[in-house]
């Protein structure tokens, strides 16, 4: 007992007035007692963890927008077919947005000995808004980064082109008809990736605006793209302009207004669920947090029955108590939250430091709302969890004093979880704002609970007491887990809810970096070759293999378009997401398309999002666009039969393989007969297979693939990708000199730009599990700690009986490996089904079961409580007995 | 019977190094019955421990019935424990999860002894309580509850029996009919018994008074009265 408060509560007049002193020394004496720190630590921990992650994502998320906009070279941008209305850029000058411009096209450039097809972009001196171009003096060496393109009367080549013309930077250059000096080297600028087409299908020039005139290749009618670039510090006022623009009902489906989302898919799905993942590590974080402060605080309220009880017949109020123990609670949670901030800051500096390499930006200032999340759960999950049994303690009776089992009935048992349950319930869903997520989150643990119930249920069903067994450990441990059926019915589901936090957080974690990895492999071709000849096929191959190039399969090309299902007019349903959505392949023509759009294609996307809105005006009503179609004799790489069969290895001409959503979109069955338009001629096909397309592999991709010789006959180019590494750039040259009429799209920047991302994504994935498992670990801990009182007594007393160490460790070895075993099956089962919701629901992601994890869940509880258990209950055999019963009585 | 010598225990405070038992040396005669006197805080509850083997001596030896306690560890102490030691403390110390008859049944089982069950509800019905074993020892008064730890002492038939102010927590009429029944089931089962006392009545009625002064002896007195014991 503290007999320092015990002393100021002798006398009634310091009393009143010191009610707050004797709360201070209560906490002092609790805290050096060692009582209160793990409920402190369990409430640092809920505040590092949500502060720090909301921290974090709060700053990844504005980095990641910003970087992404270094894509963009801009916050926003319009494009469109043919020349831009001017008074979109005055719109947006007016409206306070900074503004630039952009024009591209391909062209020839001369110099004096040579000439070679080049990708112009001509910018204006604003160019560029975002991000920065990077320049150099001599080819291949380090570049420095400049924020505006060149200045009128001057050019900037990549620095292949150079070899190519026959000349060198201080030598001038023809654009059409403008001389033009080329003054720099020019290694990348921030939209490479985002240009038309055409900035992709040759080697960069940039030029200024202000000499397009004079080059006089820009003409009405020539293939040019027109860009607008916006950008603003104030998101509200790109909203509005957006907004505006989105209004103009005679611009829709020719000019296109776009954001770094509707850049790339793939970084666009990889910030989406890396956001998910990031907010359901948090949840995680606040409900293990919680629990563990439930734990801690109930276990904290039990070992002051006696205490209050003294208090009460020293005569303090009821009123005077709950002041009391309040006032603890209050002072412990202002420290906590303020050295949760602290570690939470850390943490998250730990993270940003960890991502410093690859993460290119400057990050901005984190707002305040983390603090104000990390400070409120705290109070939350104190209130939720901890007051109850608090209050519980307000009603004591005195005559605890004499008789221990005068305990604090009055307040039901079940009130404290209850208050758990919803605060938890509550916080969950403010924090996610996300019903989906709340609710697979409760019902998953709810499950598990009603589970439990049952299981422990049947399991104990024996009734009555079990007595002790004490004769061997096995029955030892049997009965003790039976006796102690509540309690341990909570502690498994405890165990099970952490472990089934851990597993999903794990397992999801493994599927999005699996999915990742899988969809764009180190070796993904980044180039695209197009509009080859079926004659040059063999002089590219020749070439690649002489070279050390690694190409791929060559698929031949042609434009269709299905005009009939068996007979009738062709009836879409609904929509495809892509329906009539541009391919690479569609775009072999050199349509003016953005790249990335292309690329998709290329990787021939069907976009279900971003880009949806551009497509709309592409669509040709009343009847069905022409697609590129192809025909293989073997299933093509990350293609599976849904339904029907391939044709075999002796293929017959007529028949079709139609990708599944297609099919499904043309409600099509196997053996239908479709007619195709093609070069004017109309083919028949039977529909043979339906197949399921990698839309976001970036390889070629076909709606739509015919059997060898049904369209062969009918002309068609070939496409092809290859892999050249950086240092294999130079070879494009050759080769484009090699096969002058074939377009190399080169999507290298693209790529690496999306491997980046996704790597900074992955690493933040990877901080957030080992935060939410340090997390489940405290809990683990907390819960074998909160039957450590009961077991030391239990145990000290076999002992003095003549039970040996070796008996009481194996029967608690055996007690702890029997809840572990059962608490990590509940938590396999739990996660599966969690999983398959979330993956579903959430992530958009194929849900399979990971049978490895049946075996492994069970027994990695087992072994986990198990090592806990018996870590924090050593103690039990090493004290002497005498010790536990001097500090027990 | 048991022999300490020169038992020494000290432990670590925050004040520096309290030395509780200065060295001990006694030696209690099989049948004996002794009670430890002395002031409160004077070390009577650590010697009873420490010649129980509940504890480790600092320096010194401890002989329980031959078996030289200082040189076993502790696996061994507790099979010793098992088989030769019964304890009535001052707080009880029943199990709160176990009913009365388990609370017995308990060191008959750790024995591995399979009439644990029968053997219990005997020793239940000896102490007056065979009425009441099913209840838990929350439901049962302090007399009672002693009278279960004083059942489960002697469950194992102990050849010695070690009491720590076994009526301290109870009052004085309920205290004596502890006593009267520890006495007479010490006779029974012929055990040799220790047990600290305040109370200078029950004192006088033990074959022997050891009286502690700060952890040394400060008398051995023999008490001639030998009919005490037996009436
Ligand atoms: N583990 C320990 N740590 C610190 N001091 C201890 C420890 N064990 C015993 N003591 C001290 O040793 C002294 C003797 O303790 P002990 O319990 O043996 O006294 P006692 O004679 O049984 O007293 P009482 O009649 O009040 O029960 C006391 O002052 C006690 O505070
Ligand atoms: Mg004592």
């Amino acid at each position: 007992m503290p007999e320092a408060a015990l002393n100021s509560l002798n006398k009634p007049s310091a009393m009143s007035s010191n009610l707050f002193t004797v709360a201070l020394r209560l906490l002092w004496r609790d805290w050096n007692g060692g009582e209160l720190r793990l409920l402190f630590i369990a409430l640092v921990m809920a505040v590092t963890s949500v502060t720090g992650i909301a921290l974090f994502t709060d700053r990844l998320e504005k980095a990641l927008l910003l970087e992404s906009a270094n894509m963009l070279a801009a916050d926003r941008i319009v494009s469109g077919r043919g020349e831009l209305p001017e008074e979109i850029l005055v719109e947006g000058q007016t409206r306070g947005l900074r503004t630039a411009q952009t024009l591209s096209f391909t062209s020839m450039a001369f110099s004096d000995s040579s000439n070679m097809l080049v990708a112009a972009k001509a910018v204006s001196d604003a160019y560029p808004l975002r991000g920065e171009v990077i320049i150099t003096e001599a080819a291949f060496t380090r570049g420095r980064p400049i924020l505006s393109g060149p200045p009128p009367g001057e050019v900037w080549l990549e620095a292949r082109a150079l070899p190519a013309l026959e000349i060198e930077v201080g030598d001038t250059v023809f654009v059409g008809e403008a001389e033009l000096l080329v003054s720099e080297i020019i290694i990348t600028e921030p939209d490479r990736t985002g240009g038309s087409m055409m900035d992709n299908a040759g080697p960069r020039l940039m030029l200024n605006m202000a000499d397009v005139p004079a080059t006089n290749v820009v003409q009405l009618g020539s293939r040019v793209s027109y860009r607008y670039l916006f950008a603003s510090d104030e998101l509200s006022e790109l909203d509005d302009f957006e907004q505006w623009f989105r209004a103009q009902e005679e611009w829709r489906g020719r000019f296109y207004i776009r954001d770094v989302r509707d850049e790339s898919q793939e970084v666009a799905d990889a910030l989406d669920r890396a956001e998910s993942f990031l907010l359901l590590g948090s949840l995680f974080a606040v409900i293990l947090a919680g629990v563990a402060i439930a734990l801690t605080a109930k276990r904290y309220s039990e070992r002051h029955y006696d205490y209050v009880a003294i208090l009460k017949t020293l005569g303090c109020t009821s009123s005077q108590i709950t002041f009391i123990y309040l006032t603890v609670q209050l002072v412990l949670a202002f420290f906590a939250v303020v050295a949760g901030w602290v570690l939470g800051w850390l943490v998250q500096l730990g993270i940003l430091r960890l991502l410093e390499s690859i993460m290119l930006v400057e990050l901005p200032e984190p707002g305040l709302q983390p603090y104000v999340i990390g400070a409120l759960t705290a109070v939350i999950c104190l209130l939720a969890f901890a007051l109850p049994p608090l209050l519980a303690l307000r009603e004591t009776p005195p005559l605890r004093v004499l008789r221990k089992d005068m305990s604090q009935q009055k307040i039901s048992d079940k009130v404290p979880y209850a208050f758990g349950i919803l605060g938890t319930i509550s916080l969950v869903y403010w924090y996610s704002q996300d019903l989906v997520l709340t609710s697979v989150l409760v019902s998953s643990v709810a499950g598990i609970a009603l589970f439990l119930s049952i299981v422990s249920y049947l399991f104990l069903r024996s009734g009555g007491s079990a007595g002790m067994k004490a004769g061997n450990a096995w029955k030892l441990a049997m009965t003790a887990a039976r006796r102690r059926r509540s309690q341990n019915v909570l502690q498994v589901m405890v165990f099970s809810v952490t472990i089934m936090s851990l597993l999903i957080l794990t397992l999801l974690r493994t599927d999005l970096i699996d999915e990742w990895q899988a969809q764009l492999p180190e070796d993904t071709p980044n180039h695209f070759m197009m509009n080859i000849t079926r004659n040059q096929i063999g002089e590219i191959e020749n070439f690649f293999a002489n070279n050390g190039i690694q190409g791929n399969a060559f698929y031949p090309l042609i434009s269709a378009r299905v005009t009939r299902v068996n007979g009738d007019e062709p009836n879409p349903e609904g929509n495809l997401g892509d329906d009539e959505q541009n391919t690479l392949t569609e775009n072999a023509n050199l349509d003016d398309v953005e790249l990335s759009e292309a690329a998709q294609a290329a990787a021939g996307e069907p976009d279900t999002g971003a880009a949806g809105e551009g497509e709309e005006g592409r669509r040709v009503r009343g009847g069905l666009s022409r697609r590129q179609v192809t025909w293989a004799d073997k299933v093509p790489p990350d293609n599976g039969i849904t339904a029907g069969e391939w044709w075999g290895e002796k293929p017959q001409a007529g028949y079709v393989s139609i990708e599944q959503d297609y099919a499904e979109w043309l409600d099509l069955e196997l053996g239908d007969r479709l007619e195709f338009e093609i070069n004017q001629q109309t083919v028949y096909a039977e529909v043979s297979n339906f197949r399921s397309v990698r839309w976001d592999n970036m390889q070629p991709n076909f709606f739509i693939i015919f059997s060898p010789g049904t369209i062969d006959h009918l002309g068609g180019t070939y496409l092809s990708t290859a892999l050249m590494e950086q240092e294999q750039k130079m070879l494009l040259n050759d080769l484009i000199r090699l096969v002058p009429t074939m377009v190399v799209i080169e999507i290298d920047a693209l790529i690496e730009q999306i491997q980046t991302i996704i790597a900074q994504v992955t690493s933040a994935i990877e901080l957030i599990s080992v935060l939410v498992l340090v997390c489940g670990a405290l809990v683990l801990l907390s819960c074998v700690n909160a039957s450590l009182d009961e077991r030391f007594h239990e145990n000290a007393i076999l002992r003095t009986l003549g039970a040996g160490q070796k008996l009481i460790m194996t029967s608690l070895l055996i007690e702890f490996a029997t809840i572990g075993f059962i608490a990590g099956l509940i938590a396999t089962i739990g996660a599966e089904a969690s999983l398959y919701y979330l993956q579903q629901e959430v992530f958009q992601q194929d849900f399979s079961f990971h049978y490895w994890v049946w075996p492994l869940g069970p027994l990695l509880g087992m072994l986990i409580i198990a090592g806990l258990g018996i870590l924090s209950t050593r103690g039990v055999v090493q004290i002497s007995p005498l010790n536990v019963l001097r500090r027990l009585t | 019977m048991i022999e300490t010598r020169n038992l020494v225990k000290s432990v670590d405070t925050s004040e520096g190094l309290l030395t509780i038992l200065k060295g001990i040396t006694l030696k209690v005669n099989e049948g004996e019955i002794v009670a430890i006197v002395g002031a409160s805080g004077s070390g009577k509850s650590t010697l009873l421990g420490l010649m129980a083997g509940l504890d480790g001596a600092t320096s010194g030896d401890v002989l329980l019935d031959d078996n030289n306690l200082t040189e076993m560890d502790e696996e061994q102490r507790a099979m010793l424990r098992g088989q030769l030691v019964g304890f009535v403390f001052q707080s009880f110390q029943l199990l709160p999860s176990l009913t009365a008859l388990e609370n017995v049944m308990l060191p008959i089982e750790l024995k591995g002894d399979d009439q644990a069950r029968d053997k219990a509800k005997q020793l239940l019905q000896r102490v007056g309580l065979e009425e009441r074993w099913h209840h838990y020892p929350n439901q049962l008064s302090g007399g009672e509850q002693q009278r279960v730890a004083i059942a489960r002492a002697f469950a194992t038939q102990a050849q010695i029996l070690f009491a720590d102010e076994p009526t301290g927590n109870l009052d004085t009429a309920t205290g004596k009919k502890v006593i009267e029944l520890l006495f007479e089931l010490n006779r029974e089962f012929s055990t040799t018994l220790v047990l600290v006392t305040h109370d200078e009545r029950l004192a006088q009625r033990c074959n022997r008074v050891i009286k502690l002064v700060a952890g040394e002896i400060a008398e051995d007195t023999t008490n001639t009265v030998e009919e005490s014991v037996s009436a």
